[in-house]
């Protein structure tokens, strides 16, 4: 039987998840410091350091330019997707929603494609003035359209209908994937395995420029996404209800796509697809902690960013000297995750 | 003070649920809407808390709720759906506590386990909603309305609440246990708008009946007035009696044709 002090008491168990979590992002973090296909350890590092010595340029390089800018890029990455399957899982009420469904990584992906195949024909110059980032720009731009006219054809008199927008997702995607069908049909061998590689998703191409492009991005979006909790918990006893207890439907509902399209379009700009954080970190979450949105936005966050940089760390050691792209190990741990999931679940899909 | 709507028109598409209906709840009062299935109930509740878009206007104490935002109204009134779904399990506790988000009892951390206590669940604190019976999903769905509109009176103001068939999934037991919460928060201030389909219970509890039908408000009154042999066969569409037994006279209806 509950007593009223064990209610009190319970605000404090969010906050040592917390913590556990940060520590668990600290520790993933050193490993992938450590690890790498140069022959440079942390320890080895650290020693130096403790003598007063000065790191080699070499050593500089692959800490501060190739190590430090992936595993910056692995956690804004993990921590965005996760958060934005949050998110979306709370406005769908559905516990399968993911960035994939709402069509913002299919989105993604025809810019991508479309800046891959067609981006050879536009004159250099005007490819030069992109910096090279012209495939990350045009699957955020890609991303961002595709939720913006999910947006508007779900909206109608300034009311938002959330199952509209999960079926025209559907369509859209499907119509992205036709599109990116007949791009790949006529894309050169070099375009083709760029594309393989895009859809993969990858952090092989991490650099300071994208960290820098992205990061503000992520940040901003997932700042915002931390104040939606108490909306996306009202949420779950459908929208009549939550407004019933005093919330603005229509303000979380658009509050929350921009904080989805932001964080997934920034991820997938910089990364490509990769799939399955977004649903499988909400949902061990949610095992751990409950579905409050409030404890369940930032512990997403945490855990989305340790298992994406713990996941980055496999992708480098498992076939070294070479690398698998991260999505093959998101998708080979998350797949069997995602099928347990639905085999434990009581109601069916409903 | 009061919940009153004026020519309360609806339409879904070309179809129209409610035809110029008027409706005026008094504090203090417990009023029901009656009605067979379809008749509109559950669509003028969507018009008296604000969820549907509708013609004609509804003041709730005085101000026009469709120049409310959000959490002015839920200051003011509770609503309990008709139907108790809850997309992520938490526990019941924490669903109570959903309640509070309005803010007008957001700093008395008691009030949640007050008011699952006052629908006789305080043991289910921890459980989880998901695992409840549909009765006491319900009951406590009605727990969490009552810690939004714990007090029945605030600045001088009565509270209300909308209940949308409060006791469709309970046993006769909690029927009599709800009816005599709402009844409760009318005697002590508060105003309590509940459809219902039991009419002898509605008999029993309310203070004004309106009666609905295919769209329209058959009749409004006490229930002496309201609760007759011919507005009843006429709105349900078959044959019943109402009766009056002493001591208390209040009106008991059985149906008339029935067959044994
Ligand atoms: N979203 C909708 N779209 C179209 N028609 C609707 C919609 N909701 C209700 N209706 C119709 O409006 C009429 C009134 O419905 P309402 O839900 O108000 O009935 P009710 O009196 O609450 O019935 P019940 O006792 O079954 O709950 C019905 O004929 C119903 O079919
Ligand atoms: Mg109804």
């Amino acid at each position: 039987m509950a007593s009223l002090s064990d209610i009190a008491l319970a605000p404090s168990r969010p906050a040592r998840l917390h913590l556990w979590l940060a520590a668990a992002l600290v520790l993933a973090a050193l490993a992938s410091l450590q690890v790498g296909a140069a022959d440079v350890t942390l320890s080895a590092l650290a020693g130096k350091f403790m003598r007063g010595e000065a790191l080699s340029p070499l050593e500089r390089l692959i800490l501060w330019d190739i190590r430090l800018p992936r595993l910056a890029m692995g956690a804004l990455v993990g921590a965005g997707l996760a958060v934005s399957g949050a998110i979306l899982q709370g406005l769908f009420r559905n516990p399968l929603a993911d960035p994939g469904i709402v069509g913002v990584t299919a989105g993604g992906m025809l810019g991508a494609i479309l800046a891959i195949v067609l981006g050879g024909l536009l004159p250099a110059a005007h490819l030069a003035r992109t910096g090279g980032q012209l495939v990350p720009l045009a699957a955020f731009l890609g991303s961002w359209g595709a939720t913006l006219l999910l947006y508007r054809v779900s909206t109608r008199g300034g009311r938002t209908s959330v199952a509209t927008m999960l079926l025209a997702g559907i369509a859209l995607a499907a119509l992205a994937g036709a599109l990116a069908g007949i791009l790949i049909y006529m894309a050169d061998d070099q375009q083709l395995r760029d594309l393989t590689f895009w859809n993969m998703g990858s952090l092989a191409g991490a650099s300071w420029p994208k960290v820098l492009a992205a990061g503000p991005l992520v940040a901003l979006a997932l700042g915002a996404a931390m104040t939606l909790g108490r909306g996306l918990n009202g949420l779950a006893m459908g929208e009549a209800t939550a407004a019933h207890i005093g919330i603005n439907v229509q303000r979380l509902k658009t509050a929350a796509v921009l904080c989805a399209a932001a964080a997934t379009g920034a991820a997938v700009a910089i990364a490509g697809a990769i799939g399955f954080v977004g649903i499988v970190v909400p949902h061990l979450v949610r095992l751990a902690a409950g579905p409050d949105h409030r404890t369940l936005l930032p512990a997403s966050a945490l855990l989305g960013a340790t298992l994406l940089t713990l996941a980055d760390v496999i992708a480098r050691v498992i076939v070294a000297p070479a690398e698998l792209p991260i999505g093959i190990v998101t998708a080979v741990l998350g797949a069997p995750v995602f099928l347990w999931i639905l085999l434990r679940r009581k109601g069916g899909l409903a | 003070m009061s919940f009153i709507a004026t020519d309360i028109h609806v339409r879904y598409g070309p179809r129209e649920a409610l035809r110029r209906v008027s409706l005026t709840a008094r504090a203090g009062e417990l009023t029901a809407i009656v009605g067979p299935n379809g008749s509109g109930k559950s669509t003028l509740m969507g018009a008296l808390t604000g969820t549907l878009p509708f013609d004609g206007s509804v003041t709730l104490n005085g101000q026009d709720i469709t120049r409310q935002r959000p959490w002015q109204l839920a200051a003011q009134r509770a609503v309990l759906p008709q139907d108790s779904r809850l997309a992520f399990d938490f526990p019941v506790i924490e669903v109570v506590r959903m309640g509070l988000q309005a803010g007008t009892a957001g700093d008395r951390p008691e009030v949640p386990m007050q008011a699952l206590a006052r629908v006789g669940l305080a043991h289910y604190a921890t459980r989880s909603f998901h695992a409840l019976s549909g009765g006491e999903a319900q009951r406590v769905m009605l727990a969490r309305v009552l810690a939004q509109v714990w007090e029945p009176v605030a600045d001088g103001q009565p509270r209300w609440l909308l209940l949308d068939e409060p006791v469709s999934s309970l046993d006769i037991g909690h029927q009599l246990q709800v009816m005599e919460i709402a009844r409760d928060f009318a005697r002590s201030g508060g105003g309590v708008i509940a459809v219902m389909h039991d009419l002898n219970l509605t008999a029993l509890y309310a203070d004004r009946i309106a009666v609905l039908a295919g769209g329209d408000r058959l009749a409004f009154g006490p229930p002496t007035e309201v609760l007759t042999d011919g507005t009843l066969s006429r709105a349900y569409g078959c044959a019943l009696r109402v009766s009056a037994p002493p001591p208390q006279h209040v009106p008991y209806i059985l149906p008339h044709a029935a067959t044994p």
